[in-house]
């Protein structure tokens, strides 16, 4: 049994417990510390940040990296974030305390993070990182992501990249950044449409759908890291909404070329289709679950689109989701324990997500169009499209309840996110 | 005045030849459409215009595009042919009657609501669905070609009703 930190509580912060418990179903407001009501357990603990120690110029900026690290801590979910140097910090006694030191030599850079038990007077974590001073922000995405595993048993998600669509005009391109927002780039300048980016289990491929061959939508595969495409499946039709099997060995799609959408298993250079629906209703946006042994589709086999799930080879069909009168978008939370997807109330579009059986719907997101649901690796956020707060942009959300927030993407419209898996080692 | 209505003939003829010499560029797959007459593929722009050759011998072709065929409106998630819809499909096919030569591209198109992925396949069967109704009406499949855009490229910019209704559509584009 793995250590579960417990937590004192001064009489102020247990107060506020109290307080904030008969709202735990209604939507948090900021960031505030909240009871997550599904296991009991207190979410996001208190946690100071110091600034970290080092040269004051240099080329990792000190303070600049001070708000990386103690945005990745709170965007974790994890820790509620006192910075130390902020105007006023908040005055509850933390849990927990990080520290850091910073040394550069020529282009390499040093980070030497510490994370402190602060009741216990005692550090729980020591590490350094090594890089590029280049690559000075992972440094400290990695070091929030050790803390968070240091605590919670599961690491974090900072250091990971989110995949995009951005659209400017009538044409659409494919998109990388990293999870926090940061160092936005362009995968492809095809002067077409790009969509639905989808990551290669271990992250080192996209799966899209484009219209870059002039003849319709195709799936095409690239490596963001040379961004050469390559043609997945340009059968006549439809070749849409494509995403791998856990073992990257297949690739799940939509095909119309049999004269309807329907759902087809490829192999992964794209050969060897399998039929796996045959209704003459759409299907479409297939995703396969973490275990490989299922696929989530919609359908408007009943009249409108609904999330159904069907066992892999095709068999053993059933509906998810009765109460709403459109769903789509299903996806898979890393654990494959829950869907999150898209359902239509009133004029727009909310996140919900259900438990792999279709009980427990309930909503996350809500307000405007919220689109394009796709988990982190952690399971503990969700990353959307939206027009909540006017054009498309793109939120993230912490399922325990805190509100969603806006990624930057330098102000340009964007759209289809797709949250890669961690990297490889971790490094 | 008559100097320029023969050049604007002539600029006409042009512009069609060469139309026919890209899309001949295009498919590669059958051999239907015959090769580009070399002598009438001229330079772009010919500024000064010099003395005009005689009247193009063939002013055959009333120059009828794949522009000058309606536009088809849908009913909101819906791929089904309305009276107004079948009315200007029959006007379509008409047109493609009296100009055997003329294919085209029939591009469908959703309008903003609704997931990326279904509206693919909605445009899909729009377009399927208009296809299949010119083909009943007598006309070769081969010369279709069959786009879905999705919500992809909407013609109006706007949110509301105004706006997706004239997203909800079925375009003709030359191939």
């Amino acid at each position: 049994m793995r250590h579960r930190p417990t937590v004192r509580l001064s009489l102020g912060f247990a107060v506020s417990l109290v307080l904030v418990l008969p709202a735990a179903l209604a939507r948090a407001q900021g960031g505030d510390v909240r009871i997550d009501v599904k296991s009991g357990a207190i979410a996001r603990l208190p946690l100071r940040s110091e600034p970290l120690q080092g040269p004051p110029s240099g080329p990792a900026p000190v303070r600049p990296a001070d708000e990386v690290l103690a945005a990745d801590l709170q965007n974790s979910a994890v820790f509620q974030v006192q910075r130390m140097w902020a105007p006023d910090p908040v005055s509850t006694e933390p849990q927990f305390v990080t520290s850091g030191k910073w040394t550069v030599t020529g282009d390499k850079v040093r980070l030497d993070g510490e994370l402190r038990d602060f009741p216990a007077r005692r550090a729980i974590l020591v590490r350094s990182y090594d890089g590029t001073v280049a690559e000075w922000r992972r440094l400290l995405h990695r070091f929030s992501d050790d803390i968070v595993q240091q605590i919670t048993g599961e690491r974090g998600v900072a250091d990971t990249r989110i995949a995009f669509v951005v659209c400017g005009g009538k044409d659409k391109e494919l998109w990388l950044m990293d999870a926090d927002g940061h160092g936005a780039k362009a995968l492809t300048a095809d002067k077409s449409i790009a969509q639905s980016p989808s990551w290669s289990p271990e992250g080192s491929l996209l799966l899209f759908t484009s219209w870059r061959g002039g003849s319709g939508p195709q799936v095409w595969v690239m490596s963001p890291e040379n961004r050469k495409p390559f043609l997945v499946s340009g059968r006549a039709g439809l070749n849409t909404s494509a995403g791998y099997s856990p073992d990257g060995q297949r690739v799940v799609c939509t095909l119309s070329q049999d004269g309807n959408a329907e759902i087809y298993s490829l192999d992964a250079r794209g050969s060897n289709p399998q039929r796996l629906t045959n209704h003459r209703a759409i299907d479409t946006s297939p995703a396969c679950s973490p275990t490989g042994r299922e696929i989530a589709f919609t359908s408007d086999r009943s009249g409108s689109p609904q999330l159904y799930v069907m066992d892999v080879d095709g068999g053993n069909v059933r509906r998810l989701t009765y109460d709403v009168d459109y769903t789509d978008s299903p996806s898979w939370s890393p654990k494959g324990d829950r869907l999150a997807f898209v359902t239509r109330v009133g004029g727009g579009f909310d996140l919900w997500t259900c438990r792999a059986d279709g009980t427990g719907a309930a909503p996350v997101v809500t307000g405007g169009n919220n689109e394009n649901p796709r988990w982190s690796a952690d399971g503990r956020h969700l990353v959307f499209a939206s027009n909540r707060d006017g054009g498309y942009g793109l939120w993230v959300t912490d399922l325990d309840g805190a509100l969603p927030r806006k990624l930057s993407t330098g102000g340009r419209c964007a759209v289809s996110p797709a949250w890669s898996p961690r990297r490889a080692s971790g490094r | 005045m008559k100097r320029f209505s023969r050049m604007l003939l002539f600029a006409l003829a042009a512009t069609l030849a060469l139309s026919v010499a890209s899309c001949a560029k295009k498919p590669a797959k059958t051999t239907e459409v015959p090769p580009a007459p070399t002598e009438t593929a001229p330079t772009p722009a010919p500024t000064p215009a010099p003395e005009p050759p005689p009247p193009a011998p063939e002013p055959a072709k009333p120059a009828v595009s794949a522009a000058d065929l309606q536009v088809v409106y849908f009913g909101y998630d819906s791929f089904s042919l309305d009276d107004q819809a079948r009315a200007a499909l029959d006007g379509n096919a008409k047109l493609l009657r009296e100009n055997p030569s003329l294919a085209v591209s029939v591009d469908g198109h959703c309008d903003e609501r609704g997931t990326v992925e279904y509206n693919q396949a909605l445009g899909q069967k729009r377009a399927e669905t208009v296809q299949q109704y010119l083909v009943d009406l007598g006309l070769g499949a081969d010369r279709f070609r069959i786009i879905s855009y999705g919500k992809e490229r909407p013609a109006a910019e706007g949110h509301d009703e105004a706006a997706w209704a004239r997203n909800r559509r079925v375009e003709f584009t030359p191939r």
